[in-house]
């Protein structure tokens, strides 16, 4: 997370965040640097709430967040002009058609009129509303109220994307589709993002970094590559036999193991080997018929910072 | 070709934020319940009053001796307001009720204040709906009436101590629009529905109305004025233009403290709903 804040567009520091009496952000400290970053934690993490404080809907009870240098709890609108915020629930105007609402957001955020009009046809296309962007937004099925959502987001062309599980309610290829607008809207067009979701996949696919929060605390944050890079301290096993007894045997020594798809996830303890796995089996008169180093996926990351590790 | 193909455009040209930052509100929200025929409709009933009161401003003018059934002098403009006050309450709502039920039905909420709007901008955007709505039926038909007036019958209106009748018809007509603008967008942000919504304004409106009458018919007292924001608003009337309606006839001071004070309230109402994060304690 050291080398994150160096150019980070958001950073907090000791952030503390409460609705009322009840904690959400317990004194949290980090960034999110330029680019698509994930932003990953089960339900009450505190994710949305990190979101609203970043919009300036909330004021932190101690600590700082600035957004491109600035605080948006003194200065929101500055902020909120640079962010495009797609939020998790169902929004939009009744009446409107998607043209009349995608410009009106362009209004909103500040276009002039003949330019948000503009922009809001060209973003309804990029998004794949051309042909419904007469409709109105209440006759849209789930999947196009998420793109409609996605393009009054962009239409003032945000220095920054707030993406609030922006694949919920789609079908597969809906989500792909989604997906894919993302990964483009940052890849070739340059634009960074916080992509809020609980969908590990929809990270993975698309950001480079990520933050996991749990219970209002950052629980692991960094480069999706160095986070889940080739470990040799990772194992794929297949085995047959007492698997029981095993897995009961190297938890004793120490290691941690998790049920995969064809067999176990076993997770060394420094400084061991391999051989500690077949001196295991061999103890219990188990046969190991494959072993692997495997790398670490988002999955084992996201579960080994919320303390659901493997073998527990 | 893929979705994603499709041209996006930077767009580099970030000018100043506006001053008048509500008035897309205000103009979006004109134009989604000006394109409600039957709406338009009700705004153009809302002038039959108008229409009525020129009659009888010509008829004054003409046949003098009329007068003397029906007399012609400041009384006219407050008898205006008092009908056109019935008009802004349907007004309010048919287009008010839903103003803020709407969005926070639909979300839409977030949509407003995550751009670069404060709350007061949105309040603002929403009020200056009704606002233009309402007066469109008290101040622009009152001041086209006193024109009529000076032009019709210049010999009873053409008179210094008549000139008040255009800073009163300013003032009721700003306390009416104010008033039943504020409360409506009160009423609006405690519901979620703008059916919901619209029967609670009418039920507020007339409940009040009617325990007013009760009381006075009771207690013979003027006070019982203040219990009805109608009643008020009225009263206020009353004193403007030197009507006589023993009923609401009150120090002008009375009303007008009770109206600050219910627009007080529905601010803080206000001040409270619209929010982007609902907190639930």
């Amino acid at each position: 997370m050291a080398g994150m804040e160096q150019g980070a567009l958001v950073e907090f520091q000791d952030l503390a965040v409460s609705y009322g009496p009840v904690p959400a952000l317990a004194g949290i400290s980090g960034a999110f640097p330029p680019g698509p970053t994930g932003l990953l934690g089960p339900n009450g993490a505190g994710k949305t709430t990190l979101l609203k404080t970043l919009l300036g809907f909330l004021r932190p009870d101690r600590g700082r967040l600035t957004a491109f240098g600035l605080d948006p709890a003194k200065t929101p609108l500055e902020v909120r002009r640079r962010i495009g915020y797609m939020p998790e629930v169902d929004c939009h105007l009744p009446g409107m058609t998607a043209t009349a609402f995608v410009a009106f957001a362009g209004e909103l955020s500040g276009l002039p009129r003949d330019e948000a009009i503009s922009r809001g046809h060209e973003v309804l296309y990029y998004v794949g509303l051309g042909e419904a962007r007469y409709r109105t937004v209440d006759t849209y099925s789930t999947g196009m109220k998420q793109r409609v959502k996605l393009a009054q987001a962009l239409v003032h062309d945000p220095d920054l994307l707030l993406l609030d599980e922006p694949t919920n309610g789609l079908d597969p290829e809906g989500r792909d589709e989604m997906l894919g607008l993302i990964r483009d809207v940052s890849t070739r067009r340059g634009m960074s993002l916080i992509l809020c979701s609980h969908l590990l996949r929809d990270v993975e696919q698309v950001c480079e970094t990520v933050v996991v929060l749990n219970q209002g605390k950052v629980a692991a944050a960094g480069p999706i590559a160095e986070l889940t890079g080739p470990r040799r301290s990772v194992y794929d096993v297949r085995i047959k036999g007492d698997a029981a007894a095993l897995l009961t045997d190297l938890k004793d020594q120490g290691c941690e193991w998790r049920e995969g798809e064809d067999g176990y996830r076993v997770f060394l303890s420094d400084g061991l080997g391999p051989e500690l796995i077949f001196r295991a089996a061999r103890d219990c008169g188990v046969q190991v018929r494959y072993l692997r180093p495997g790398a670490e996926s988002l999955e084992d990351v996201f579960l080994r910072a919320l303390g659901h590790e493997s073998g527990q | 070709m893929p979705i994603y193909d499709q041209t996006y455009r930077r767009y580099e040209a970030r000018e100043p934020l506006r001053r008048l930052r509500f008035w897309p509100i205000t103009r979006e929200g004109l134009r989604l319940v000006l394109v409600r025929r039957w709406f338009l409709a009700l705004m153009m009933a809302a002038w039959v009053p108008f229409v009525v009161q020129v009659i009888r401003v010509y008829i004054g003018a003409r046949f003098p001796e009329a007068n003397r059934i029906l007399p012609v002098d400041g009384r006219l403009f407050g008898e205006l307001l008092s009908w056109q006050a019935s008009f802004t309450m349907f007004i309010a709502i048919f287009g008010g009720a839903g103003l803020v039920a709407n969005d926070l039905r639909t979300g839409a909420i977030l949509v407003y204040l995550s751009r670069p709007l404060t709350r007061r901008d949105y309040v603002s955007g929403k009020l200056g709906v009704l606002l233009l709505l309402n007066l469109s039926v008290t101040l622009v038909p009152g001041l086209l009436l006193y024109a009529v007036a000076l032009a019709l019958a210049p010999e009873l209106f053409w008179k210094w101590d008549l000139a008040w009748i255009g800073p009163a018809v300013v003032a009721q007509s700003v306390a009416i629009a104010l008033t039943m603008g504020l409360v409506v967008l009160a009423v609006s942000a405690l519901s979620r529905s703008a059916r919901v919504a619209g029967l609670a304004f009418f039920g507020l409106l007339v409940g009040l109305e009617v325990a007013r009458g009760i009381l006075h018919a009771l207690y013979r007292r003027p006070e019982t004025a203040l219990l009805s924001l109608q009643a008020d608003l009225r009263s206020l009337g009353v004193t403007l233009f030197g009507m006589s309606e023993r009923a609401v006839t009150l120090p002008w001071t009375y009303p007008v403290a009770v109206l600050a004070a219910v627009c007080a309230g529905c601010l803080l109402i206000l001040r409270s709903r619209v929010r982007a994060v609902e907190i639930v304690r």
